[in-house]
């Protein structure tokens, strides 16, 4: 018995399917189930109704993270965007060496974020600090810097830390995009006697708005979710300064044990994140 | 004036220099770090060439933590969920890629939303699911988080790989004979490697880089990864930094080695699998 091809292409894809419904469909079902018990792992387990988001959007503790994660957010989509242009642009004038280049720029994406964590502590150290260095050299500190214990610098150095990992990405997909514009658009722009800014505004940035809403898409909803790259760097603190909304989700499984309150965070978390992705989808079906 | 000066291929070559070096400087600092001696590592204003370098903090960094399990529970976890999605991952981008079936828009759209939902959000469920199953503190349920962290971006790489690859070609091949599996054997999978690696590579990474479910699902040495021991041994009261630094460098290495020998097909795969949106 011979199969038609859609069954074949059906059957090769059957694995998959399996996978999806079993490993996140099923826990996914796991999960708002759970946000609707009490199940703080001391009493019994009871069916709770709206309990937990109740108590969800009561606690201050919750209200920090959603503050310091739109902060985290937008600072950290913000300097991996200029980064991943301004490293793009050049990257495209280039032509030799420009294979050396890439790779050494994409480095900082293969770094495991925890460890890149680890490394920009060590680079930020409050006593033995390349970057205080660096910055009294230059003349612009006179003391050696401790950013990850003042509570006004923290963000910023966590918002750096992050961003380097990111860049690499946003510069990859911006120079595609870049190095698909064919050459003589800009030419026939440069005979219309169109200057390099105006060529820049007019020209390259409405061709690259796609692959530059993908990347802010990416850079969005994945630095959202971030916590392992703040975990060696703060814990989310000093106080409170960098507890992202994530470490609130993550205090819930690890340190409070309180499932049913972690499940109706992470819904929240589920839902929030499809929110700012229909924005940018939308934007870009336009 | 201002635009010839914008436009020179000096002032190119300038900015690409000092801004590779910024973007190098973590890396440099924590290559510098992990061959110092103490001495050298705990002063300040810092060293910046290592005088007498030294290979003593990888050796201290082995004796004083089990840097060796961790090592081989890492290459376990992200060997086995490269196979399997790898495997299953380039059997269902054939499919869709080549064969429409009914539902197979759909099964793109599953993919692209599984992408969307957070990881962490899925943090509890699998956690709950790994305890009933008993499978906490063994390397398996590492694999099975990490396959499903993968397998939809996999997918999304080696499709769009597949799609640009000529129908004739496989059709002409059935003609002559060829099985539809054989022709994937024969015909797609030579043609189509270079996507095959990007997404196997990606998902090496990616499964070699995670931190979160592994620290939730380990507790001994005997399962924890890489990234996770380095965690841990910088929650120490004093940190080694040089040994630290050895360390991350040992987690860092198969990122930094696929990216120089498979620069070229990273960025394909990426770009591919990003513009799915």
């Amino acid at each position: 018995m011979k199969l038609t091809n859609s069954r074949y292409g059906f059957l090769l894809n059957l694995p998959g399917l399996l996978l999806v419904v079993f490993w996140i469909f099923l826990p996914a079902l796991l999960l708002f189930l759970a946000s609707f018990l009490r199940y703080d792992n001391v009493r019994p387990i009871v069916f709770n109704g709206l309990e937990n988001y109740r108590h969800l959007f009561r606690d201050r503790l919750f209200w920090v993270g959603l503050e310091n994660i739109a902060v985290f957010c937008i600072g950290t989509t913000g300097l991996t965007s200029l980064g991943g242009l301004v490293l793009a642009l050049v990257l495209s004038a280039i032509v030799r060496g420009g294979g050396l280049f890439r790779s050494l720029m994409i480095v900082p994406w293969a770094v495991p974020a925890v460890v890149s964590g680890i490394i920009w502590k060590w680079m930020f150290s409050p006593d033995f600090g390349v970057i205080s260095d660096l910055l009294m050299k230059v003349g612009l500190i006179q003391t050696p810097l401790s950013i990850y214990s003042n509570p006004s610098l923290a963000m910023v150095g966590v918002i750096i830390a992050d961003s380097w990992t990111r860049i690499p990405f946003m510069g990859i997909i911006l120079l595609a995009a870049l190095l698909s514009i064919p050459g003589e658009i800009h030419e026939a722009a440069k005979v219309d006697g169109a200057g390099a800014v105006n060529r820049f505004l007019y020209v390259t940035l409405p061709l690259i708005k796609g692959p530059l809403l993908v990347g802010l898409l990416i850079t969005t909803i994945f630095s959202f979710r971030t916590i392992d790259i703040i975990m060696p760097l703060t814990a989310g603190g000093p106080g409170r300064a960098t507890y992202v909304f994530g470490y609130y989700i993550w205090d819930q499984i690890v340190k409070s044990l309180n499932f049913g309150l972690a499940a109706a965070a992470s819904v929240f978390l589920f839902f929030l994140t499809a929110a700012i992705a229909m924005i940018f989808v939308y934007h870009l079906r336009k | 004036m201002f635009d010839r000066f914008i436009e020179s291929r000096t002032l190119a070559y300038a900015l690409v220099i000092i801004l590779t070096s910024l973007m190098m400087m973590p890396v440099y600092w924590t290559v510098v770090t992990a061959f110092k001696p103490d001495v050298e590592t705990y002063v300040f204003p810092p060293i910046y060439f290592p005088l007498h370098p030294t290979i003593a903090p990888f050796k201290l960094l082995f004796e004083s933590y089990p840097f060796g399990d961790y090592l081989r529970n890492s290459i376990i976890v992200a060997g086995v969920t490269t196979i399997v999605v790898t495997f299953t991952g380039m059997l269902a981008a054939y499919g869709i890629s080549q064969y429409s079936f009914r539902g197979g828009n759909l099964t793109i759209y599953a993919l692209l939303v599984t992408r969307i939902i957070p990881p962490l959000s899925l943090l509890l469920p699998f956690y709950l699911l790994v305890s009933w199953l008993g499978l906490v503190d063994n390397l398996l349920s590492m694999i099975i988080a990490n396959i499903y962290l993968t397998y939809p971006f996999a997918v999304l790489i080696m499709k769009s790989f597949f799609d640009a690859f000529p129908r004739e070609l496989i059709d002409s091949a059935i003609v002559d004979g060829c099985s539809r599996t054989g022709a994937l054997l024969r015909i797609v999978l030579p043609v189509g490697a270079p996507g095959i690696a990007s997404a196997a590579i990606i998902t090496f990474l990616w499964t070699w880089n995670e931190f979160i479910y592994a620290f939730v699902f380990t507790s001994t040495s005997q399962s924890q990864p890489m990234t996770v021991g380095c965690f841990d041994a910088i929650g120490d009261v004093f940190v080694n930094w040089n040994q630290m630094c050895a360390g991350a460098l040992i987690a860092a290495l198969p990122g930094v080695v696929f990216v120089f020998l498979a620069q070229k097909y990273l960025i394909r795969g990426l770009t591919a699998g990003a513009m799915k949106f």
